[in-house]
Formats: structure tokens, C-alpha cells, sequence
């Protein structure tokens, strides 16, 4: 019997060394490769350290409302972190709030909030890529030629969307006969995108540039475009319908966040936190991707990551 | 506790050797066993893993050589254009390649990157994008040449990019006009049908395999995407200098298990990784449990030394105890200790040796009881013929005066004198009767000295039966008429007062108003040691002194004080008792 109670106390010591984290990953949206592309890297991270991982997500990224109920569930369900994806930057601020004050480690992915701050936030640097798309949009044009841009976002209140769009605005000031006509949201919705950029492209046909900050946004923005190759066209994501449209030339590049190091190193912090250790900061990598450079070896894993 | 220098307790000798020796053996024991299965298990694991490598590597080479038959059959169709139509050809492949799910397609192109015969009816790109591609370039150079790609995105139809493995050879076919050109046959793979191979390998619980082509460049790795992103490290060194085997290492921090082989038919090599510390994760526990088994014994094995060392030393402490009290002189309880058998016998012998010294020491007692005794009788038996002597001369005195009333006086006296005397051979006899004798004595030597001294004798009411050792009085009032009252010109006095002093003492006091002694004489008197003058005061008084000590203890006795011209104070000191019963005196 006593040795029954030491093999008891023993196995009860391993599960306290090997403690089992629940760790809710709350991203804007169900669908996308972005997000799709973060949950492997999330699952990735579950798989090397043993954690339990539940992804709780609205349907639409606009609904910021589905956000808050999820990130509300994960509170009642006494989830010991969450990774968050803030859709909206301040609607969010009171569960987050609340999900901290009772001591739940708060991870932020990608975006952020203004005045509540997570235990620890992971992201890409957004006014770098600003400006790498800026630049590489300019490199399409000559010297002194008018550039004219349409700015597509997906959802006007992300720290995302936001950072990309001033680093945007910041670059085209800096140059000379550049201008951003028009800049505006599709909540991630292809129609809407399509319908913005079709009226747009009527109502000033000398528009030459298009940056579309998300992948459904692009799909959209691509419909609208169908085969015009006079505008130039600058998206975000991974989407195989995007790649055929760099390949045929439509996208002229393609901005990449890895969202998979994102979601990876999103659950490590959170475990780290949990484990009293201090994550380590880095800022997630990015790369813009052209039709040259499409199949080089970086560029495949990057772009292809969630494809078979 | 006592002091950690000096002797120990045979407990705690005993204690010690039990719990040093029984100690020392159950950790040798431990340490052998914990050795013995910690290289068991090592080599279980190393054995394990080893298989699991082999068996993913036993799967692939399967897996190749099945696409190698594949190729083989393709090659000699496509020898055959001119017995079967190209359409019969490619049915026959599409139908090997769609009873296959891992295998996307097989194509045949010409030297220029044309389709020559394809299981797929997809759109092909343009020959130039396919010529350039890395698996046509390296197959070229000969035939039979075969190459196998590492992952990576297909490149042959426009819109679809599934991850394949290029399996590609140079081959010669008969062209539609019967020539023998030579061609490149490539079959796509599905990637993840080969790395489910991999993924299904479980090296411990985070164990991986990965593989590396000739030149040490990962061809496959489960962790390519935290690789690129710089959060995961390859030891890539370790494996190109161990080409071959198995060896361990330490990697950031982690000891691992990496085993080497090589693959058939690709030049690349398999390198599993585990982590040592997940597969010993099962010596952990058997370490937790050893250890608090270990710790149990050791529990157990002082308790028990203290138990049995306790055992063994308890007679001896009791033996000891004995010993001790016998040293403080108190030879009543008896020296026997149970116990084992040495402990018993040595008890035995205590027991009889110190019977020996008690029979011994009752021996001395009662000798030197006797000895005294015998002084004293001797000492009465002394005086008394002189007395009698002195007696009997003064009653012929007084009968020759025809004194008649005196002679009648002094023989009564005389004769009730004697009566106490002998008082039936008892030693203890009341005060009254005591100072009875004492009076007849007086009354005898008042006759005899002629009136020299007067005398009176007073006792409190109430003590006439008190019991005192007898003739104590007399000696001391024969002391003060002999050496005090005799050499007086005046009238002498000698008066004997009786009475209690508290607590529980009976005071019988002598005074006389005879000469006195001077201070030496006055300390030497009661002490043994004193010079003992011949006929001189004192024999009869340190007498009555050590008598009454001997008989009441040494809080009784006399007290003298004197002065010179003044006299003589004795005090009689003895413990006040029970009455007793007069012994029954015939009534004249």
C-alpha cells in the first residue's frame, strides 16, 4: 500500500512538472490562409510542447462583437492564456482588460490596442512593409511618372491596417508626383472590394496603383481588375488564387507575413509567460514576393506554406 | 545530549554500525541496480530508435523502389510507340498513376522540354520554364541517370502547385517516326505521402526525422518553417562529420540521440533526432520511486538499528544502574537484569558479589556491635565492684556506729540500685525509673561523702514513662561528684532537671557547682581521639555519649559546657518516644 501511495505521489510530481496549459487562440476570422497559415504555426508550437489549444473565432473579421464573446468564453472557461488578434483597437479593450485582471495571460498576434497592453505582443513591423510596398510599387514607375494609388484596407480599426497605411501615406508624401487618391476599407469582403475598385477605376480612370492589404480584399480588388495589366497591383496573402494572378501577372507582387512564426511564437510566449519566463522579442518576418521570385526555395515555403 | 567527544554509549556504537553497514549495503545495492537499469534502458532506447529510423528508411527505399519499377515500365512502354498508339500508352500509365493517390503525374518530355506522353490532361507550361527546372537539368548526361528532387513546388502545369518529389532519369524512346531519341521522364510524388512516412516516426514524444542530400542540405525537415524563421537550429555539423551511425550529443542544452543512414536510390541521407531525456523519461520515474524506496529503507533501517541496539544495551543500562546505586551504598534491591545471556550472567555474578559484601558489611556491623558492647560491659563491670566495694565498707561503718537507719537506708538503696541495674536484662527502661537509679545513687554516695553535697531532681509532669537507654545519668553524676564536687570546700550541689525541648527531644540536664574544666579538657572530653588520662574524667561520659549515639543517631547525644570555678553543665539529648511500661518492681 505505501508503495501504491509513492507511485501515486510520483506520477502526481510528473503531471506538476509537465503541466498541461489550455491556451485559447482567438483570431479575427475562421477562414483565410493568414489565419489559416497562423494556426498550423499555433498547432506547430502545441505539438512541441504538449499545451492544449482551442481556436475560437467569428465567421467575419468585421465582427468584433463575435470577438468579444469568444474572448468572453474563453474567460468563463478559465483558459490559462489567450492569443488574441484584436480586430477592433478599442472595442476589445474592456474583456481584454478583464481576461488580465483575472490572471489570464494575454498574448497579442499580429494587432494590438490602443491603451489596454497584452502580457506580451508579437507582430510584423506594418510601417516596414508599408514602405517595402511602397518602394516597390515606385520601382514600377519611371522617374517623374504621376503615380496615383487606391489604398484597399480590410478593417478601418486594426493597428495593422493602420501602421500600413500611414508607413503608405508617409512614402507617398516623401515622392514626388505620387498620391494616394483614394484609401478605404472592405471588411474583408471580395464584393465590396470589387465594387469599391470598379467605381473607383470609373470614376478616375488615371489611377495606375492598387494596394490591397488583405486576401479576400485582393481577391475582390482582382475581379474588379480582371486582366488589366495597366494598373499596378500590390496585395497581401498566400491565397492560390492570388499566386495564379502573380504568375499571370495581374499581382505584380505579393506581400507575405509569416503568420505561421506568428501563431508559433504567439503560444510559445504564452506558455513562456505561464512558465514565468520572459518571451523573446522579435518581430515576425516578412517578404514581398514577385513572379521571379515565386519558386525560389525561400519564397515556395513561404508562399506555399498551406498548400499541398 | 552528550558530548560528541569522548566515549560513546554502546546504543549509539551499536546504532551506528547497524545503520552505517545496512546503509552502505542498500545504497550499493541501489547504485548497482539504478546503473545496471539506467544502461538498460539507454541501450533500449538507442536499440528502439535505431529501429524506428531503420523502419522509416525500409519504407522509403520500398517506397522508391516502387517508383523505380514504375519508372521501369514506363521506360519500356515507351519503347514501344510503334507497336501501340500513343493514347493505349498513356492509358496505360494513367492507369498505374490513378490507382495511386501519392503519385500527382507522369510525363515524358522530349530533350527540349516537350510533352512527349503525360498522364495528366492539365495545361503544361511552356517548354522553356520546364527545361530550366533543376530535376530536368540534373537528370541529362546519360542514360540511366536517375534523380530524385527534395520537396518542392511542382512546376509543370499553370494554376496548381502541389509540393512534390521529382523523381527523374534520362531514357531513350521511338518517337512517332520510329527514331530512338532520348527523352526525361519525371514522376511527381505527392510530398506529403512521402513525409507522412516521417511524421509517422515517433522518436520519444518530440523526436523527429529529417533528411539531408549529399552536400549536408536539408532535403526534408518537419520543422522547415521555424527553421526559415531562425526559431529552430539543426545540428548540421554534427551529422556531417558522423556520416554513419549512431551517436549523441549535446545540442542547446539537450543531450540527443542521432542516428545516421543512409537512403537508397536518393543521395541523401535519414538523421533521427530524439531527445534523451524523453526516452529515459521512464528512468525519472523509476529515480523518483527508487529514491523514495531508498528512503523508506534508510527510515526503517535506523529505526530499527535504534530498536535493536536498545535491546541489547537496555540490560546493561539497568546493569549499570544498579551498579550505581549499589556505589551509593544502597545494597537493597536486588542486582538481577534478564536480558541475553551474557548481560544475565554478568548480572548473576554482580548479584553474588554483591550479596558477598553485604553479608560482609552485616558482618562488620554486628562485630563491631559486639566489640562495643563488650567495652561497655566490660566498663560497667569495672565500676561496679569499686562502687560496691566503697558501698560496703561504709554500711560496716555504720553498723560498727550502730547506725542502723543508715545502714537500712544505704542497703535499700543498694538494692533498688541494683534492681535498675539489671531491670531484667532490658536496655530501655522510663525515666522515672532512670532517675530512680540515679537518686539511690546519689543517696548511697551522699551517705558516703557525709553530707558533702546536696542534690535535687525535678522531671515535668507527664514524662515518668518516657523511654531512655538506661544508666546514662548516673555516669555523669559519678563524673561530677568524683572530679568536680569532691575537691570543693563548700557545699556541693547537683541538681538533675527532666524536661522536653522541641522538636521531639528529651532533655535530661546534670548541674553541679563543682570545679570545671578548662577548654582543652572541655573539647577532648566526648572526642575519641582525646588523651585519655588514667582514673581521669571522661571514659564514663564519652561512654554515656556514644551509647546514646550509637542508640538514637548522631543527632542525640551530650552537651557540655563548663566553667572553671563555676561548674558543670551536661545535657542528656535523647528523642522523645512513646511511653512505655515501668518494669514491675517487687514492692518492698
Amino acid at each position: 500500500m505505501l508503495i501504491t501511495t509513492l507511485l501515486l505521489g510520483c506520477s502526481n510530481k510528473q503531471q506538476a512538472q509537465n503541466k498541461t496549459y489550455r491556451i485559447a487562440v482567438i483570431t479575427m476570422m475562421q477562414g483565410g490562409e493568414f489565419w489559416g497559415a497562423l494556426k498550423n504555426g499555433a498547432r506547430s508550437a502545441r505539438s512541441a510542447t504538449g499545451s492544449v489549444l482551442e481556436f475560437l473565432a467569428p465567421v467575419n473579421e468585421s465582427d468584433y462583437e463575435g470577438q468579444i464573446s469568444a474572448v468572453q468564453r474563453a474567460i468563463d472557461q478559465q483558459f490559462d492564456a489567450i492569443v488574441l488578434s484584436p480586430s477592433h483597437y478599442t472595442r476589445l479593450e474592456d474583456v481584454v482588460a478583464k481576461a488580465r485582471s483575472k490572471g489570464i495571460k494575454v498574448v497579442f498576434a499580429d494587432t494590438s490596442l490602443m491603451n489596454v497592453h497584452p502580457d506580451f505582443f508579437i507582430t510584423a513591423d506594418y510601417q516596414a512593409i508599408g514602405k517595402a510596398m511602397a518602394e516597390h510599387a515606385f520601382s514600377h514607375f519611371a522617374e517623374g511618372e504621376p503615380i496615383k494609388a487606391l489604398v484597399l484596407g480590410s478593417m478601418p480599426n486594426t493597428s495593422s491596417m493602420t501602421a500600413i497605411v500611414e508607413a503608405l501615406a508617409a512614402n507617398f508624401a516623401k515622392k514626388e508626383g505620387a498620391e494616394i487618391v483614394y484609401a478605404t476599407y472592405s471588411f474583408t469582403d471580395e464584393a465590396i472590394a470589387k465594387d469599391i475598385t470598379t467605381s473607383a477605376l470609373a470614376s478616375d480612370p488615371s489611377i495606375n496603383l492598387i494596394f490591397a492589404l488583405e486576401e479576400y480584399t485582393a481577391h475582390g480588388v482582382a475581379n474588379a481588375l480582371k486582366e488589366n495589366q495597366q494598373v499596378h497591383f500590390i496585395a497581401f496573402g498566400t491565397t492560390q488564387y492570388e499566386i495564379q494572378l502573380l504568375e499571370r501577372g495581374v499581382i505584380d507582387a505579393l506581400v507575405v507575413v509569416n503568420s505561421f512564426n506568428l501563431g508559433y511564437r504567439a503560444v510559445m510566449a504564452a506558455i513562456d509567460l505561464l512558465n514565468g519566463i520572459k518571451p523573446i522579442e522579435k518581430l515576425v518576418d516578412f517578404d514581398l514576393v514577385t513572379k521571379e521570385s515565386m519558386f525560389s526555395e525561400e519564397h515556395q515555403r513561404l508562399l506555399f506554406q498551406t498548400l499541398r | 545530549m552528550k558530548s560528541i567527544r569522548g566515549p560513546h554509549s554502546i546504543k549509539t556504537i551499536l546504532s551506528i554500525a547497524i545503520a552505517v553497514v545496512s546503509i552502505s549495503f542498500t545504497l550499493l545495492v541501489s547504485a548497482i541496480l539504478f546503473t545496471q537499469f539506467s544502461s538498460t534502458i539507454r541501450e533500449n532506447a538507442t536499440v528502439s530508435t535505431r529501429e524506428i529510423v531503420r523502419q522509416v528508411n525500409a519504407n522509403l527505399n520500398y517506397y522508391t523502389n516502387d517508383i523505380l519499377t514504375i519508372a521501369g515500365y514506363a521506360r519500356d512502354l515507351a519503347k514501344q510507340t510503334n507497336d501501340l498508339p500513343r493514347f493505349e500508352i498513356e492509358q496505360r500509365l494513367r492507369s498505374i498513376v490513378d490507382s495511386r493517390q501519392d503519385i500527382v503525374c507522369l510525363v515524358l518530355f522530349n530533350l527540349e522540354g516537350e510533352a512527349v506522353l503525360s498522364t495528366s490532361d492539365a495545361k503544361l507550361r511552356s517548354a522553356k520554364e520546364i527545361k530550366d527546372q533543376t530535376w530536368f537539368t540534373r537528370a541529362l548526361g546519360g542514360e540511366g541517370n536517375f534523380y530524385f528532387t527534395g520537396p518542392h513546388v511542382q512546376q509543370l502545369f499553370t494554376s496548381s502547385y502541389p509540393w512534390v518529389i521529382t523523381y527523374s532519369q534520362q531514357i531513350s524512346y521511338l518517337n512517332e517516326g520510329g527514331e530512338t531519341k532520348y527523352g526525361l521522364l519525371a514522376i511527381d510524388m505527392n510530398f506529403w505521402a512521402v513525409s507522412e512516412l516521417c511524421q509517422n516516426a515517433r522518436l520519444g514524444s518530440t523526436g523527429y526525422v529529417y533528411f539531408i542530400d549529399n552536400n549536408g542540405k536539408i532535403v526534408y525537415h518537419p520543422y522547415q518553417q521555424l527553421i526559415n524563421s531562425d526559431l529552430f537550429n539543426e545540428d548540421l555539423d554534427a551529422v556531417q562529420e558522423h556520416i554513419f551511425g549512431t551517436f549523441t550529443n549535446t545540442f542547446e542544452g539537450r543531450e540527443r540521440l542521432v542516428i545516421v543512414d543512409t537512403v537508397n536510390n536518393a543521395r541523401w541521407r535519414i538523421v533521427g533526432v530524439a531527445y534523451m531525456d524523453e526516452l529515459m523519461s521512464g528512468l525519472d520515474q523509476y529515480t523518483t520511486v527508487m529514491f523514495l524506496v531508498l528512503a523508506f529503507c534508510i527510515i526503517i533501517t535506523i529505526l530499527l538499528s535504534r530498536t535493536v541496539s536498545a535491546y541489547i544495551s537496555r540490560p546493561i543500562r539497568e546493569l549499570e544502574r544498579l551498579m550505581n546505586s549499589v556505589e551509593r551504598g544502597d545494597f537493597s534491591a536486588p542486582p538481577t537484569v534478564g536480558g541475553n545471556q551474557e548481560v544475565a550472567a554478568l548480572s548473576q555474578t554482580f548479584a553474588l558479589m554483591v550479596g558477598r559484601i553485604r553479608q560482609l558489611m552485616d558482618d562488620i556491623v554486628e562485630s563491631q556491635e559486639m566489640k562495643r558492647k563488650f567495652e561497655l560491659d566490660a566498663l560497667q563491670a569495672k565500676i561496679n565492684p569499686h562502687f560496691l566495694y566503697n558501698t560496703l565498707d561504709s554500711v560496716v561503718w555504720m553498723a560498727e556506729q550502730n547506725n542502723t537507719e543508715g545502714v537500712i537506708t544505704m542497703i535499700t538503696s543498694l538494692a533498688k540500685l541494683f534492681r535498675i541495674s539489671i531491670s531484667k536484662g532490658r536496655d530501655i527502661i522510663t525515666l522515672s525509673e532512670e532517675l530512680e537509679h540515679v537518686r539511690n545513687y546519689l543517696i548511697i554516695q551522699q551517705i558516703r561523702y557525709r553530707d558533702k553535697f546536696e542534690f535535687s531532681i525535678s522531671m515535668e509532669a507527664g514524662m515518668e514513662n518516657l523511654p531512655t537507654i538506661k544508666l546514662i545519668v548516673q555516669p555523669i553524676v559519678e563524673n561530677a561528684i568524683y572530679h568536680g564536687i569532691k575537691y570543693l570546700q563548700e557545699m556541693g550541689h547537683i541538681d538533675i532537671k527532666v524536661f522536653k525541648r522541641k522538636p521531639g527531644a528529651v532533655v535530661i540536664e546534670v548541674r553541679d557547682n563543682g570545679v570545671g574544666m578548662d577548654e582543652q579538657k572541655l573539647s577532648n572530653i566526648l572526642s575519641y581521639e582525646g588523651p585519655h588520662h588514667k582514673g581521669g574524667a571522661g571514659i564514663g561520659v564519652r561512654n554515656v555519649h556514644q551509647r546514646i549515639q550509637l542508640y538514637y543517631g548522631s543527632d542525640y547525644g551530650l552537651e557540655i559546657s563548663s566553667e572553671l570555678d563555676e561548674g558543670t553543665l551536661v545535657r542528656l539529648v535523647i528523642p522523645e518516644q512513646a511511653p512505655i511500661h515501668p518494669i514491675k518492681v517487687a514492692s518492698s
